[in-house]
């Protein structure tokens, strides 16, 4: 034990299997959700005082196997076997115990103290299953502690029996054990731990030698010996030969063959499981007919929530500081840098005013969905038509938050599994409109061409991210990755978890957002007073008038719109003293502008998170890319409609 | 006796799987998730325009893409 009892542990459990509700109930408001250096994978690190003890908590992501499949699974394998946490809490699922162990088991073999938390337990009896914990417990060689994380039963026995395991300083390995797979694969463990070993790594020389055999390409990267690659080599082949498939199936094939043991060992089904509400909820959201209805009533549901909320907390706001800029004005008085000044808390009120009241409800609900078990369902639901996007079934999610706001949208794209993926989705989210978009294409084409021209251009643009998507799915490099996700049962969701999670993503979007949206504010404040406004407008002119056929004066309200994209028809209202487009703008350029704003340059907001997610390069890629696109698309709209209307 | 993939199992029929004839990261990810050779899969459901299929998989669901479920081969059970 280290001096000053602090302790470092880790939770690793796969998806769906509550250790977000463990991990808040551990920490509290003491946690900090950042990344991982260097990589779009979320880390979320919390602290606890326990006994005297500070115990730094980390909550590893959700992940099916600790191979080299997803960035969260290379990342979280390489955080247990070389930052050596002091003891590792596997949460698992006791309602799906089978497919759970088969990821314990690879977390046994990493050779760090486990204390496997059998969460979920309250969900047994009503399912009619019967565990031996006792007998889980001496077959896996490690304390098994039954959790009923939301109901916050047994998580403290689970910290106790860890600083217990720590304190009585027994063997620091876990797998002296019985679980041992098939002779002629421990044969050939043996013989490659005996090759490795003067390789200096710090992994545990068995996990090595499984990995090896399972074709580890990060880890033969690390070996690179060319002895020890052939040795490999031929042991593996003669693997393949004994049992007819890949070794790392026959590997995969052997954790699977212990966990169905341990299971027959342990599990009792005691009666068939009776058709509970939940399992009826399932059959009608998941129907092939019924289930889509369903889906948009619930969707639009959300929509309504978020829009209504939304806009009664952001009027709210606005009417709450609208005497502000008066009262600084009388204060300070007007002039260039007090007007400077007056543009930073503008640009601040603007982000909590018009963004805050629809990202919290948005979060809210997000979460709330998630948990209850909802977007498991939509992903099942929507996956054909996310393929022909060139994505898969979990996309849906990104690219529905995007049409309420582009920000939650982009950083949910965690969610798909490569990087690949995530660059794509975070992609077509950015072409989706937006609510500060909606408010152009309603104010502007819904208000004075009609709501069926409104509807109309919704359709080209999906049209279009269907194209693009299509396109880009075939440009990027890579494989596309097939859908394949547990499907979890309905459960009650946490109200103090989703709380939890959509305060910490908050403050998580307030710091990545805040300075960028302030710092431009200012920028494009200080040009105005510059007065080099209308010296941008005239440079911009053989785009805006020439290409697009559009006022010189929407050279200056794109510009505004990188801030926030309703800025346009706020701005275009300021600059022309009417609000009757209609007697400044002809149909043609009421729509040449809408089909502009959808796809130009994500809002700066939004471009902060890409800078995150993605680094400087594809970001900048994104940005110049959707500028081009959308001056081509609109100009040559521009030329087309005329012949329609 | 034959074999064909997962895909043509009717709703409720169960398989055995015989061979996976994916890429070495689908295949992976199939035997992370439980799915390896002499495992029964049982189609609980399928999405309707040749959507994903939702398998039973060692007493859990998953949600499997049609294009992986064409490339798990199986024997009627």
């Amino acid at each position: 034990m280290k001096n000053g009892k602090k302790l470092k542990i880790v939770l690793a459990g796969q998806a769906n299997v509550g250790k977000s509700v463990i991990f808040n109930y551990l920490t509290g408001l003491h946690q900090h959700i950042g990344n991982w250096p260097g990589k779009t994978v979320e880390k979320a690190e919390g602290t606890l005082f326990y006994k005297g003890y500070t115990i730094d908590v980390f909550d590893l992501p959700g992940i099916y196997a600790l191979t080299t499949y997803s960035l969260e699974e290379i990342v979280s394998r390489d955080y247990i076997a070389l930052q050596k946490p002091d003891f590792v809490v596997n949460v698992v699922d006791s309602t799906n115990l089978e497919r759970n162990l088969l990821f314990t088991l690879q977390l046994l073999e990493l050779e760090r103290p486990v204390i496997l938390a059998l969460n979920m337990v309250n969900l047994l009896k009503e399912k009619g299953i019967e565990i031996n914990t006792q007998k889980l417990q001496e077959l896996l060689q490690i304390p098994v502690i039954p959790v009923a994380a939301i109901y916050g039963k047994g998580i403290t026995e689970v910290v106790d029996r860890g600083i217990e395991l720590i304190k009585s300083n027994t063997k620091e390995t876990t797998c002296e054990c019985k679980l041992k797979f098939g002779k002629e694969v421990e044969e050939r463990i043996e013989q490659l731990i005996r090759v490795l070993k003067d390789v200096d790594l710090s992994y545990p020389k068995r996990w090595l030698a499984i990995k090896l055999l399972e074709k580890d390409k990060e880890i033969e990267k690390l070996v690179k010996d060319k002895e020890i690659l052939t040795n490999v080599e031929k042991l593996t082949s003669e693997l393949e030969e004994i049992h007819g498939h890949d070794s790392s199936v026959v590997i995969a094939n052997e954790r699977c063959y212990l966990a169905s043991l341990i299971i027959k060992q342990t599990v009792k089904i005691t009666k068939p499981a009776k058709i509970g509400l939940n399992v009826r909820l399932d059959s009608l959201t998941s129907d092939r007919i019924l289930g889509y209805p369903v889906m948009i009533g619930i969707l639009a549901l959300m929509y309504l929530t978020i829009f209504t909320f939304g806009s009664w907390f952001s009027s709210f706001l606005e009417e709450l500081t609208s005497g502000w800029q008066i009262l600084w004005e009388n204060i300070f008085g007007n002039s260039f840098f007090t007007s400077l000044g007056w543009s930073t808390i503008e640009s601040a009120l603007a982000l909590i005013q018009i963004a805050l009241p629809y990202i919290i409800p948005f979060y809210f609900l997000l979460f709330l969905l998630e948990d209850w078990g909802y977007l498991a369902r939509v992903a099942y639901l929507t996956d054909n038509l996310m393929h022909k996007l060139g994505v898969h079934g979990k996309a849906c999610i990104p690219l529905m938050l995007g049409f309420g706001c582009n920000i939650p949208g982009c950083l949910s794209c965690r969610i798909m599994e490569t990087e690949r993926e995530r660059f794509l989705t975070a992609f077509l989210t950015t072409l989706i409109p937006c609510s500060a978009v909606t408010v152009i294409i309603m104010g502007l084409v819904g208000k004075f061409l009609g709501v069926g021209w409104a509807f109309g251009l919704y359709l080209f643009n999906i049209l279009i991210i269907l194209i693009v998507g299509k396109l880009a799915s075939k440009i990027l490099p890579g494989e596309p990755t097939e859908l394949i996700m547990e499907m979890p049962d309905y459960r009650l969701p946490n109200l103090r978890t989703i709380i939890l999670q959509t305060w910490f993503r908050l403050k998580e979007f307030i710091f990545l957002a805040g300075p960028l949206v302030v710092i431009s504010g200012v920028v494009i404040k200080g040009i105005h007073l510059a007065g080099w406004l209308e010296a941008t407008a005239s440079f911009l002119s053989p785009i805006t008038v020439k290409w697009l056929d559009l006022p010189a004066i929407t050279g200056v309200l794109l510009i505004f719109g990188i801030l926030r994209k309703e800025l346009i028809l706020v701005m275009l209202a300021t600059l022309l003293g009417t609000t009757n487009f209609v007697s400044i703008l002809t149909p043609v350029q009421m729509l040449t502008l809408s089909i502009l704003s959808m796809f130009y340059i994500p809002c700066v907001a939004t471009i902060a998170v890409l800078l995150r997610e993605f680094g400087w390069k594809k970001t900048l890629g994104i940005c110049i890319f959707e500028i081009f696109f959308a001056i081509s698309l609109a100009g040559t709209v521009s030329r087309i409609l005329p012949v329609f209307l | 006796m034959d074999n064909f993939p997962l895909i043509n199992l009717e709703n409720g029929q169960k398989g055995v799987i015989i061979s996976i004839a994916g890429g070495f990261r689908a295949t992976k990810r199939l035997a992370d998730l439980g799915l390896t050779p002499d495992t029964v899969v049982e189609v609980l459901k399928k999405a309707p325009f040749s959507g994903p299929l939702l398998i039973k998989v060692r007493g859990s669901n998953l949600i499997l893409g049609k294009g992986l479920a064409a490339k798990v081969f199986v024997r009627l059970k």
